[in-house]
């Protein structure tokens, strides 16, 4: 009898013993560092993925870019200011975006559903169409695209922040990334974006609701810079400013 | 002849110490790695995974009161852009670069912090003055080089708030 109760006591303690180093063993994985890694872009520029996206078709891109034509424009320059311009893009620049699209690390009702429905190939495809249409258009075409003008305040703002940065806040030249002067890696050229797009996707930045930029350089320059400099960076690029040199083009 | 076959031995050891002395990073390198632990990250998928992942870099504060600093250096910008940290603090920096060679200097002091892809540098200090320090690339890294600036922001050690985990490169908590 009492053999038997010194059996069952025991189990109870095996029993609890079980329950609590179970409960500890699941605070301490908790109390570990938990967070989850918050990755920005499953893209990285490795050989292979340069390789990969700079292997399209044009031809069969032409044809899968139609369904684009509505909003981007039948040669890739958009009529809607909000929209932007993929002619001449880099083809880094708009596979990584769709990718980008694909995994919902960036945020479009529109450009979601239809990266989704494309395969990979058609996204090379596409991209590879898109990167081979001509920057400069006939000058016979009369055609009217969104443009702005800057003011002379805004286009003095801008063309230095465009040329030298600001190098007291840290905010590094515009071209020594985004053209004409140099390019990074996976870098759109801004050189003929629609003012209100590259506006929108500073703003966007700046509160972090675009952040699929790979080590965070877009997010930290849009959150130094004021609402005016932005606002000036946009209708400087949506003007066309940007072609050339800030430095030579003598908008000062 | 004994001594012409000492001179012929003498110089052999010296030709073969010229291979350490000239090729030391193919030969303390990889025994430096077995000794001391692997200190490679791959500089093109710092984003992906890792040490360095972007809720990774800032400020960590550790159990001993000491806290963890990391940073990515690129073309052109430190990130995170401005740091937050405790005054009289051992701070363990641990910086690694993106693409190419950076070189962290903190003005007013003698630190460099080469910063170089593919391995984490390491660097221990600590601030006694409270207050902000610029931080510039001294290493000439492109055409956006010399705006690459950034900073610590020094604050007392008793008003060092409790980072939450999404707030640690940011200058703007207190």
């Amino acid at each position: 009898m009492r053999c038997n109760k010194r059996l069952r006591s025991s189990r109870r303690n095996l029993a609890l013993f079980v329950v609590l180093a179970t409960a500890l063993g699941s605070f301490v994985l908790l109390a570990s560092d938990t967070a989850p890694e918050r990755v920005p872009s499953f893209v990285a520029w490795t050989p292979e993925n340069i390789a990969v996206a700079s292997s399209g078709d044009a031809f069969r891109g032409s044809l899968l870019a139609k369904r684009c034509e509505h909003c981007h424009g039948v040669e890739g320059f958009s009529q809607m200011a909000s929209t932007p311009n993929l002619a001449g893009m880099n083809r880094l620049a708009i596979w990584k975006q769709l990718q980008d699209f694909r995994a919902h690390k960036r945020r479009s009702q529109v450009m979601e559903s239809i990266a989704e429905s494309l395969s990979s190939r058609d996204v090379v495809d596409v991209v590879s169409f898109f990167a081979e249409l001509p920057v400069f258009s006939d000058p016979q075409d009369n055609r009217v695209f969104p443009g702005m003008q800057p003011g002379a305040m805004h286009a003095t703002i801008a063309s230095h922040l465009v040329t030298f940065g600001d190098g007291e806040r840290g905010i590094p030249p515009c071209q020594a990334c985004h053209g004409p002067v140099a390019y990074k890696i996976g870098v759109p050229p801004l050189a003929n974006q629609n003012g209100d797009y590259v506006l929108n996707q500073l703003e966007a930045f700046a509160d972090g609701s675009r952040a699929n930029d790979i080590n965070l350089p877009m997010r930290t320059i849009a959150g130094l810079l004021s609402e005016d400099e932005r606002k000036a960076l946009a209708e400087y690029y949506g003007a066309g400013l940007g072609l050339q040199p800030a430095g030579a083009s003598g908008t000062k | 002849m004994n001594w012409r076959k000492a001179k012929i031995f003498l110089l052999t050891v010296l030709a073969l110490s010229l291979i350490p002395a000239t090729r030391f990073y193919q030969i303390d390198e990889p025994l430096l790695r077995l000794l001391r632990g692997s200190h490679h990250v791959d500089p093109l998928a710092l984003h992906l995974s890792g040490e360095f992942v972007e809720n990774n870099l800032g400020t960590e504060q550790n159990g001993d009161g000491s806290v963890t600093v990391r940073m990515i250096g690129q073309q052109y910008l430190f990130v995170p852009h401005c740091i937050l940290v405790p005054a009289g603090v051992p701070v363990h920096l641990r910086i690694t670069s993106a693409d190419i060679v950076h070189s962290l200097t903190l003005n007013g002091t003698d630190y460099v912090v080469k910063t170089l892809p593919g391995t984490v540098s390491v660097a221990e200090l600590q601030f006694s003055r409270v207050g902000e320090y610029k931080t510039v690339c001294r290493e000439f890294c492109g055409a956006g080089h010399y705006a690459m600036r950034s900073g610590f922001k020094v604050v007392p050690r008793d008003q060092f708030p409790a980072l939450r985990a999404d707030e640690r490169g940011n200058c703007a908590v207190q």
